[in-house]
């Protein structure tokens, strides 16, 4: 249990709707395990129930059914709070307060001192590229801004967990460059991530494994390495093209791809002898042989198919 | 404690931001275009009369003043999503709910203050009378607006903005009138059952706001006893914890 940095276990979560209470089910049934010093990928369509799991993990809204634990401390314990760093989605701030007076207070909550306070902050600044504009109120930040400004304040206090929603949800490629490579920082001191992400090019750099939901309920997850590779099929990439290379490989192979000079064929792996032996024959040069991966979107359109809405 | 000093802080900010501390202005000009008004009588009951009046603006500037400044707090934390920002820190709702409102009184008291000052001023100009019996005036109805102010700030925690201005306002009215028409109810033999139980609910449910009226008693410069001031402030604490553990129960379990 111990090694586990958040842990969530058969939860199920609705909302209630205005004066009738009317509930909607927006979570059915989500289990998950994040391990400490890990990258965590929370992945599903829109309305998937991401976010409210998230809010689950904060004590921002409650469970009906099921139980969890977050640094250890059960569902919602504040003192877990200490160690942890939070970007909601669209994040927003008072909007009466500069940068650097908002970070101040949040400060003030994890009882920073004041030297460490400042070093902290204008580094924070500087990292998200605000340090220009720190003397501007919120106010008048711009969207993109404000989610750079939501990851200096969730790293304040330097954090053993960090969750995020979206994180590069608004921002510039720059920006998302820039997030990949915090987040990559945070990872290689060890530090725990949990996001919640819809750029699945991101997750898939990053992550170390990832939990697909979909309409309130687990679908796939686990560790990606696990997850991309697909057994018994490998991918051959070789020199050269060949006119008669499709008629001949076709049979031999599941997919057969030609351009820029190069073959790409995915042969189930009993077979990858005998494609070779055929490529030989038509003159081309073997560049490599590995098993294949298929893309985590390939995988994500897959599994959320699957789920009937 | 930390947590709640720096909430009730922000709070302030939010309100200077919001230009709030511009209605001692508006106050000044109130009671300054209200003062020619006196009547001619002789010095002794026009500076009751002057004390009079402008205690009772003092009152309705801060009953309106508590409400304006309790009724949004919550749901604009809610509705704009900042609130994510502050739970998600070290900070329990009770801290929160406790730090807005130990602001929204640290608010109150500064404009009632200032207000209580300008009274003086204007008195002293006015009449050459010095009347700083006007302060005992100006706590009562900071009493009053502390518990307005927690009524308010306890209900927005489940009642949307414009039914809890509504609510807000009847509650004050009953307030008012309950010594008179409820207790009247409350001891005639002739009214029944189920009025004489509404009746007792509410006569000792609902704080009677008119015992922070002090009006007369500072109108006629006599003033009130210290112990009457400490009795009152210990009334006003009690229905002010009372409304905020109200306000927390539903805080503490609700979705956000
Ligand atoms: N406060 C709320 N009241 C009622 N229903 C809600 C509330 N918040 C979310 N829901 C519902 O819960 C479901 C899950 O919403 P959630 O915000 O968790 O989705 P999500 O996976 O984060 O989606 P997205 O990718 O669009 O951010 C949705 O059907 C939504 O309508
Ligand atoms: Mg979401």
């Amino acid at each position: 249990m111990g090694e586990f940095a958040v842990s969530l276990n058969n939860i199920r979560k609705s909302y209630r709707l205005g004066f009738s209470r009317r509930r909607v089910e927006a979570i059915h049934d989500i289990s998950l395990e994040v391990e400490s010093g890990k990258v965590f990928g929370l992945l599903g369509p829109n309305g998937a129930g991401k976010t409210t799991a998230l809010k689950i993990l904060l004590g921002i809204v409650f469970t009906d059914e099921g139980t969890g634990s977050v640094l250890g401390k059960p569902l919602g314990d504040r003192s877990a709070h200490h160690r942890l760093g939070f970007l909601p989605e669209q994040p927003y701030f008072y909007d009466f307060l500069t940068a650097e007076k908002a970070l101040d207070l949040y400060g003030r909550f994890f009882g920073m001192g004041r030297e460490a306070f400042k070093s902290r902050s204008s580094a924070l600044m500087d990292m998200v590229g605000l340090r220009r504009d720190s003397h501007l109120t919120l106010g008048k930040y711009s969207k993109g801004m404000l989610q750079r400004f939501g990851i200096a304040q969730a790293l304040l206090n330097d954090p053993e967990l960090v969750i995020m929603d979206e994180p590069s949800s608004g921002l510039d490629p720059l920006g998302q460059k820039e997030v990949r490579d915090v987040l990559l920082r945070l990872r290689d001191e060890g530090k725990t991530i949990f996001l919640s992400s819809h750029q699945l090019s991101e997750v898939e750099s990053i992550c170390d494994s990832v939990c697909i939901i979909s309409n309130g309920k687990n679908v796939t997850g686990g560790p990606l390495s696990e997850l991309l590779e697909v057994r018994g099929v490998d991918r051959i990439t070789l020199e050269g093209e060949n006119p008669e290379a499709p008629a001949r490989l076709e049979p031999l192979s599941v997919k057969v791809e030609q351009a820029e000079g190069v073959t790409v064929l995915e042969v189930e792996s009993a077979g990858v002898y005998r494609a070779l032996d055929a490529a030989r024959e038509l003159g081309m040069t073997l560049l490599s042989v590995e098993p294949y991966r298929r893309s985590l979107e390939d995988l994500f359109l897959e599994s959320v198919k699957e789920e009937p809405v | 404690m930390r947590n709640i000093w720096t909430l009730a802080v922000t709070v302030i900010r939010d309100t200077a931001r919001k230009k709030i501390f511009y209605v001692v202005l508006l106050f000044g000009l109130s009671i300054i275009s209200i003062s020619p008004l006196i009547p001619t009588f002789e010095l002794g009951s026009q500076a009751r009369f002057l004390r009079d009046i402008s205690l009772s603006l003092t009152s309705l500037f801060g009953v309106i003043l508590a409400v304006i400044l309790s009724i949004n707090q919550v749901p604009g934390d809610v509705g704009k999503r900042t609130i994510y920002n502050l739970l998600s820190k070290p900070v329990s709702r009770l801290q929160y709910l406790v730090g807005k409102y130990l602001g929204i009184l640290m608010t109150l008291a500064i404009i009632l203050f200032v207000m209580g000052l300008e009274i003086l001023v204007l008195i002293y100009a006015r009449l050459q009378v010095f009347s700083p019996v006007i302060f005992q005036g100006v706590f009562a109805v900071f009493l009053e607006s502390a518990i307005i102010a927690a009524f308010c700030l306890g209900l927005s925690t489940f009642v949307t903005v414009p039914v809890n201005a509504f609510a807000t306002i009847l509650f004050y009215m009953l307030c008012h009138v309950k010594t008179g028409f409820l207790h009247a109810k409350l001891i005639d033999e002739a009214s029944g059952g189920l009025v004489k139980i509404a009746s007792w609910t509410f006569y000792y449910v609902i704080p009677n706001l008119e015992n922070f009226n002090l009006s007369e008693q500072v109108g006629y410069a006599g003033g009130v006893s210290w112990t009457f001031l400490a009795r009152i402030s210990g009334y006003a604490l009690l229905f002010a914890v009372l409304f905020l553990i109200i306000g927390h129960l539903v805080f503490r379990v609700k979705d956000l």
